[in-house]
């Protein structure tokens, strides 16, 4: 019996002969179909092609069901399986920023232990401390032992970041106590706040609004969009995510390949994730020594622009964020700063300040609990807004006197 | 709009369900012409406006060619119309360099003009108005190479003289036609179709049934796999490798040609599993166009598995019409040398291109004589022969990749000269590549093929497959086909 090849060759073979032809150019001899001569083509060949994949409609539907059956399985069982550090003070490896699988994951055992919850951008991760010293360890520490305080701080999460991650991944995290952090540095110029056309590089492009609002710094093609699209709402593709981010080196697989030529892939891809000790990301230096060339005299110097409150895409969706929280029966007080104000020209500082009460009002007028903390002497800065660690101490005992944090917070629920 | 991105999927979406819902009324060939249009003016709106000129160009030629007692004359004008548009818009930098190269050699002070880009104050103008109706796009200029001018311009030569030939019927609807020139999921990279093939399915209206289902999504997961998963992954190394040539040493510049050879074949025929898959996911069956290549057994073989549109189309519109093989030991290998050298030009405006097709002629004229003796036929051993057109074809490429006579020759003498360093070559590039070209052989095997054709096996792959790709490849910027350049 002919193979289905061989019968669509054939099939071919004979349509391709079958065309009548005009009556000049025919041959002498020529066949006959409906009273018109024919004219023998040259076969084409309408095999179906070079390999054996070739499924029938019931097999895509096994394929369909066996793809989809492991798509939902996989995450689930995996996070059963991966060991999860467990260690006090842990906080997302700044190298796994953009692994929002993982960071699920954390949202996940922290709110299931009962700990308020801090969250925010690398001011919150601690930029120039170890985890030992950063703003949610100095807060357990000052709290005595009545709340633990989670690093729920990301880093690079802005405001429009921080609505996304929250929105999409944080789920788990409802109806807990929050410190949410507001870093007004996100407001501090125009291209800060986003509102620069193609401002170049884009961090967490993932997590940002993909259609609307409209981003005027965001700029990705439709296709990518979608892929981030379907990337927060398939809990699979933020696990293979998860995979490729912790043990490729954020590359994928072939790229890996590159960089490990001789190495076996099943290797890399382990139930374990390589463990990278813990360590600053930048050097605890004050802002302003010489080494840093920070300050205001240095040539780089850019005084900021600060992008009125009513203006500004960052904050509107840190409002979003306070909402989604607010909304989820999360506890929320909201730390304003605190903002290096000693690296502000006098006019530059009164603009500030003023952009900071607008929103601190804003947000008490919605009955939102807000402490503005005041502004830590120069040398426990490391830049414009990160503290440095004596900074974050001196910041959580500051936090934990004040009424609203206490009220929010420090109360048993 | 690259096949391997959520746009077109978007796109195909919506154009297959109107597809469905108009499948057999009149709006059917209307609907799957703008969305060829769409797609192909989703690369450059301003070449739509090419496309559409050179259709109506040829539709106009042809309707007169069966009126008129002159049908040479408007054969001419089609061809000569489609070929100064190539022309033009492939070769006029090409042509000029050399030109201009020849009368500075020859001490003449004249020189062609470099035309880089055509009307641009038309492109500024359109952008204006782009930008005043608050799009954030910007419509590229005329100067790049229109994608897919090599397919579109030789598939209506191939109607025009097909209907000149009275070998098919002349189209009489301007819609039907011109959605046979633009047809989306071959138009920028082929298959050439035939008339007799595409448009005269695109008559029908036979319903889509399952087989057209599966089939389609079987080829285009093949596909997808193929360009995604390995041309894309090999592409990597040999860019790396390519990129500096002087900076690399024999094993690596030896095994990054031997990764091209199957990169451009992943990427090429990948893409015809893709377009193949969506014309049959429409009930349209477009021609195989490559099948196996690297297990030919001779030059003449390995022509009849690679891009095998394209090499028919040579056979049956330029070799056959220089007399083929029916004048002579002599005319025969002057017409295989022309129409290889041919083809090689037809690949690109560089002299890389020219040179491979000189190879090729060169092979092919070397041991057209040779594979016929009974010694090579019945003595050489299968796997030998294979491995020596494997070997020579993988020769040939360097040029085909190298582009320029001067990087080609520069990995050639390093191939030879340079001596040994640490490729660095993933182990993981090469077992995929030995594992596809053991399937290959398997498929090829009366006894193998047996297995492979077994469900679960089949049903196996296409789940690996399927899992790789949405699991070890990270949603990064598409890489655009290698063929689109032509």
């Amino acid at each position: 019996m002919e193979s289905k090849d061989q019968q669509e060759l054939a099939q071919a073979q004979g349509d391709a002969v079958a065309m009548p032809a005009s009556p000049d150019g025919t041959p002498a001899g020529a066949p006959v179909v409906a009273g018109r001569p024919v004219v023998r083509l040259p076969g084409l060949d309408l095999r179906y092609g070079s390999n054996a994949v070739r499924l029938t409609l019931r097999q895509w539907i096994v394929v369909g069901l066996v793809v989809v059956l492991a798509m939902s399985l996989v995450p689930p069982l995996w996070e059963r399986l991966e060991p999860l550090e467990d260690a006090p003070d842990y906080r997302v490896p700044f190298e796994l920023s953009n692994d929002y699988w993982l960071y699920q994951r954390w949202c996940r055992r922290s709110a299931g232990r009962g700990d308020v919850l801090v969250l925010g951008d690398s001011v919150v991760w601690g930029l120039y401390v170890l985890r030992e010293e950063t703003l949610s360890h100095c807060l357990t520490a000052a709290a005595g032992g009545r709340r633990r305080f989670a690093n729920l701080g990301v880093n690079g999460t802005y405001p429009a970041a921080l609505d996304g991650l929250i929105d999409y991944y944080g789920g788990d995290i409802a109806g807990r106590d929050v410190v949410l952090h507001f870093n007004l540095l996100w407001l501090s110029s125009p291209q800060h706040d986003l509102q620069e056309e193609r401002a170049g590089e884009f961090n967490h492009p993932a997590l940002v609004p993909q259609f609307w609002p409209n981003i005027p710094a965001y700029d990705e093609s439709l296709s990518r969009r979608v892929s981030h699209v379907l990337d927060r709402n398939v809990p699979f593709f933020a696990w293979a995510n998860h995979m490729r981010t912790s043990r490729l080196g954020r590359g994928d697989l072939p790229t890996w390949s590159l960089e490990h030529p001789y190495d076996n892939p099943a290797q890399a891809v382990r139930l374990e994730a390589p463990a990278k000790a813990d360590e600053r990301h930048e050097p605890p230096v004050p802002w302003d020594h010489p080494s840093r060339r920070i300050g205001k005299q240095a040539p780089a110097w850019v005084p900021p622009a600060w992008v009125l409150l009513e203006r500004s895409i960052q904050w509107r969706l840190f409002q979003s964020v306070v909402r989604t929280l607010r909304e989820r029966g999360n506890r929320v007080v909201v730390v304003v700063g605190p903002f290096n104000e000693h690296l502000l020209e006098k006019n530059n500082l009164a603009v500030y300040r003023r952009l900071r009460d607008q929103a601190v009002a804003h947000l008490r007028g919605q009955g939102v609990a807000c402490c503005v903390p005041p502004t830590l002497p120069s040398e426990l800065y490391g830049d414009s807004n990160h503290p440095l660690a004596a900074g974050y101490a001196r910041l959580a005992e500051w936090l934990v006197e004040q009424e609203e944090f206490a009220t929010t917070v420090m109360g048993s629920r | 709009m690259l096949f391997h991105t959520w746009t077109f999927a978007v796109f195909f979406l919506i154009v297959y369900t109107g597809f469905r819902l108009l499948r057999g009324t009149r709006a059917e060939m209307p609907w799957l012409l703008g969305a060829s249009y769409i797609f192909y003016g989703a690369w450059n709106p301003l070449y739509l406006v090419l496309l559409l000129y050179s259709t109506a160009v040829d539709y106009f030629a042809i309707t007169r060619m069966a009126r008129s007692s002159r049908r040479g004359l408007w054969l001419g004008l089609s061809i000569g119309n489609n070929l100064a548009l190539l022309g033009f818009f492939k070769y006029r930098r090409f042509v000029a360099q050399n030109v201009n190269a020849l009368l500075d050699w020859a001490g003449v002070r004249l020189a062609v003009p470099m035309v880089d880009d055509i009307l641009p104050w038309l492109t500024a103008d359109v952008n204006s108005l782009v930008a005043a109706l608050g799009l954030h796009y910007t419509v590229p200029g005329l100067g790049t190479l229109p994608v897919g001018i090599s397919f579109h311009t030789f598939q209506a030569i191939s109607y025009a003289i097909d209907v000149y030939r009275g070998q098919t019927p002349r189209e009489s609807s301007f819609i039907r036609y011109a959605t046979f020139v633009s047809f989306f999921p071959q138009l920028v990279a082929g298959p050439i179709e035939r008339s007799t093939n595409l448009l005269r399915q695109l008559g029908n209206t036979n319903p889509i049934t399952r087989d057209d289902i599966a089939d389609g999504l079987s080829l285009f997961l093949v596909g997808l796999f193929k360009k995604v998963a390995l041309a894309d992954y090999l592409g990597q190394y040999v860019d790396k490798v390519y990129a500096v040539p002087g900076d690399h040493h024999a094993p690596a510049l030896v095994l990054a040609t031997f990764a091209f050879a199957w990169q451009i074949y992943f990427d090429f025929s990948g893409y015809t599993d893709m377009a193949r898959g969506l014309g049959r996911l429409m009930g349209f069956r477009l021609m195989l166009n490559f099948h196996n290549p690297y297990l030919a057994d001779s030059l003449g073989d390995f022509w009849s598995r690679w891009h095998i549109s394209l090499s028919t189309w040579f056979r049956d519109y330029v070799y056959i019409p220089l007399g083929g093989n029916r004048s002579g030991t002599w005319a025969t290998y002057r017409n295989m040398v022309l129409t290889m050298v041919i083809s090689g030009v037809w690949h690109g405006a560089e002299w890389g291109f020219v040179i491979w097709g000189l190879l090729h002629a060169a092979g092919r004229a070397a041991t057209r004589e040779l594979e016929q003796t009974p010694f090579y036929r019945e003595r050489v051993p299968h796997l030998v022969k294979q491995a020596l057109v494997f070997a020579f074809v993988t020769f040939t490429w360097i040029f085909f990749r190298a582009k320029t006579w001067g990087v080609a020759s520069l990995v050639v003498e390093r191939i030879f000269t340079s001596g040994w360093a640490d490729p660095e070559f993933p182990m993981l590039a090469m077992a995929m590549i030995l594992a596809v070209w053991a399937y290959q052989h398997a498929y090829e095997s009366r006894s193998a093929r047996g297995v492979l054709e077994l469900a679960p096996v089949r049903v196996a792959l296409a789940v690996a497959m399927a899992v790789y790709l949405v699991t070890f490849l990270a949603p990064g910027a598409a890489q655009a086909f290698i063929y689109f350049q032509f």
